[in-house]
C-alpha cells in the first residue's frame, strides 16, 4: 500500500497542529449555533420590517466576530512565540517517549534543587585541585631529593675539613 | 479540588496556561458583546430613520439581550470544551518529560549528605594543595642555604689546599714564615668554621619538615 502517506497518518499530529484545529472547531461550533435563523428570530420585529438588511447585518456580525477572535488567537500566538515553543516542545515529547518512569520536577525548595545544578561545577573544580595536588606533590618528592643529596655532600666536605685540620694539629 | 499550578508548564512557555486561556476567553467575551452592541447600533440607526415606526429601542434591546444570553451559553461551553483539550494536549508537558535545560538534576541527583561530602573533599584538597606548597617552599629555602654554606665549605678546603701547596714550595727554610702564615690561617679557619656551624645548625632544624 501507500506508506508513505500511512505513516503521515499514523504520526500524532504535533502541538500547533492540534491548536489551530482546536481553534477552528470553536470558531465553526460558535458560528453554527449562532445561525442566521436564530439570529433572525431573536430580532423577529426588525426582520419583519428590513429583511434584506438583517441579513447584511447578521454576515457583518458574523464575519467581524471570526476575524477579531482569529486575530485575537494570532497576537497571543506572535507574543509567546506559540509556533516555535510547540513544535520544540514537540520534538522534547518524542525524545521522551521510550521513557516510562516520571522525570525529575522541581521540588519547590530553591536550595535542594540549585545542589544538582552546582554538582558539575564542583565535580570539575575537584578534578582540577587533584591534578595540582599531584604536580605539587611530585615536584616536591624531586627537590627533597635533592636536598638530602645536598646534605650528604656538606657532611662529606665538613669530614674533609676535619681531616685536614687534624693533619695540621 | 486541587487546583494543578502547571508550574512546570510555566517554566517552559513563559507563561501559565490557565492565564492564557482566561485572557482569551476575556477578549473573545469582549468581541462578542461588541459585535452585539455595534449590530444593535446599527438597527437603532436605521429605525430612526423610518418615520412612523412602532419598534422601539427597549425592544431591539431585548432582542440583542436574547441574542447574547443564547450566544454565551454555547460559547462558555464550547470555549470550556477547547480549554480543556488546550490544557491537556497543547500546553501541557507529559509527565515522563524532563525538559533539557534540568537535565543537571537526572544526572546528578545529590543528596544534602552528598553534597556536603563533595564540599568537604574540595576544602580537604585545597587545604593539601597549600601544605604542599608551603614545603615546597621551605625546601627550596633549604636548597639555597646548603648552596651558601657548601660554597663556605669549599672555600675553606681551598685554604687547606692553599696552605699545603704554599708549604711544599717553601719547604723547611723559611719555618718562621710558614708558621705565621700558618697561624694567620687557622684563625681565619676558626672564624669560617664557627660560622658553618651555625649555619649548620640552622640545617638541622629543617629536618622537621623531612
Amino acid at each position: 500500500g501507500d506508506g508513505g502517506a500511512g505513516s503521515a497518518l499514523s504520526a500524532a499530529p504535533g502541538r500547533a497542529q492540534v491548536f489551530a484545529t482546536v481553534v477552528d472547531t470553536f470558531l465553526e461550533k460558535l458560528v453554527a449555533a449562532g445561525s442566521y435563523q436564530r439570529f433572525a428570530s431573536c430580532y423577529r420585529c426588525f426582520y419583519k420590517l428590513q429583511p434584506q438588511l438583517t441579513r447584511s447585518i447578521y454576515d457583518q456580525f458574523i464575519s467581524q466576530l471570526q476575524a477579531s477572535i482569529k486575530e485575537e488567537i494570532q497576537e497571543v500566538k506572535n507574543e509567546g512565540n506559540l509556533e516555535g515553543l510547540f513544535s520544540s516542545l514537540d520534538k522534547i515529547v518524542e525524545e521522551a517517549k521510550d521513557r516510562e518512569e516520571p522525570a525529575w520536577r522541581p521540588s519547590g525548595i530553591p536550595e535542594q534543587d540549585v545542589r544538582s545544578a552546582m554538582v558539575p561545577y564542583l565535580l570539575k573544580h575537584r578534578s582540577y585541585l587533584r591534578r595540582v595536588l599531584r604536580e605539587k606533590e611530585e615536584e616536591n618528592r624531586k627537590v627533597a631529593e635533592s636536598v638530602l643529596m645536598g646534605r650528604d655532600r656538606i657532611a662529606e666536605l665538613q669530614q674533609l675539613i676535619q681531616a685536614h685540620k687534624q693533619a695540621w694539629q | 479540588m486541587s487546583v494543578d499550578p502547571m508550574a512546570y508548564e510555566t517554566q517552559f512557555f513563559g507563561f501559565t496556561p490557565q492565564t492564557c486561556m482566561l485572557r482569551v476567553y476575556t477578549a473573545f467575551q469582549d468581541y462578542l458583546f461588541e459585535m452585539m452592541l455595534v449590530v444593535e447600533g446599527v438597527m437603532l440607526k436605521k429605525l430612526d430613520g423610518i418615520p412612523g415606526c412602532k419598534i422601539s429601542p427597549s425592544q431591539i434591546r431585548k432582542c440583542t439581550e436574547k441574542f447574547l444570553l443564547f450566544m454565551k451559553e454555547h460559547f462558555d461551553k464550547l470555549f470550556a470544551k477547547m480549554e480543556e483539550v488546550l490544557l491537556q494536549l497543547v500546553l501541557n508537558i507529559p509527565k515522563n518529560v524532563l525538559l533539557p535545560e534540568d537535565r543537571v538534576h537526572e544526572q546528578y541527583p545529590y543528596s544534602k549528605e552528598e553534597f556536603q561530602a563533595l564540599q568537604d573533599e574540595l576544602q580537604q584538597l585545597q587545604q593539601q594543595c597549600r601544605a604542599e606548597a608551603a614545603a615546597g617552599q621551605a625546601l627550596r629555602a633549604e636548597l639555597e642555604e646548603q648552596k651558601a654554606v657548601r660554597a663556605e665549605l669549599e672555600k675553606i678546603l681551598k685554604c687547606f689546599d692553599g696552605l699545603e701547596n704554599i708549604c711544599r714550595e717553601h719547604g723547611a727554610v723559611n719555618f718562621k714564615e710558614s708558621f705565621a702564615l700558618l697561624r694567620q690561617n687557622s684563625k681565619r679557619l676558626q672564624d669560617v668554621l664557627k660560622d658553618v656551624e651555625e649555619k649548620s645548625k640552622k640545617m638541622k632544624q629543617h629536618d622537621q619538615l623531612m
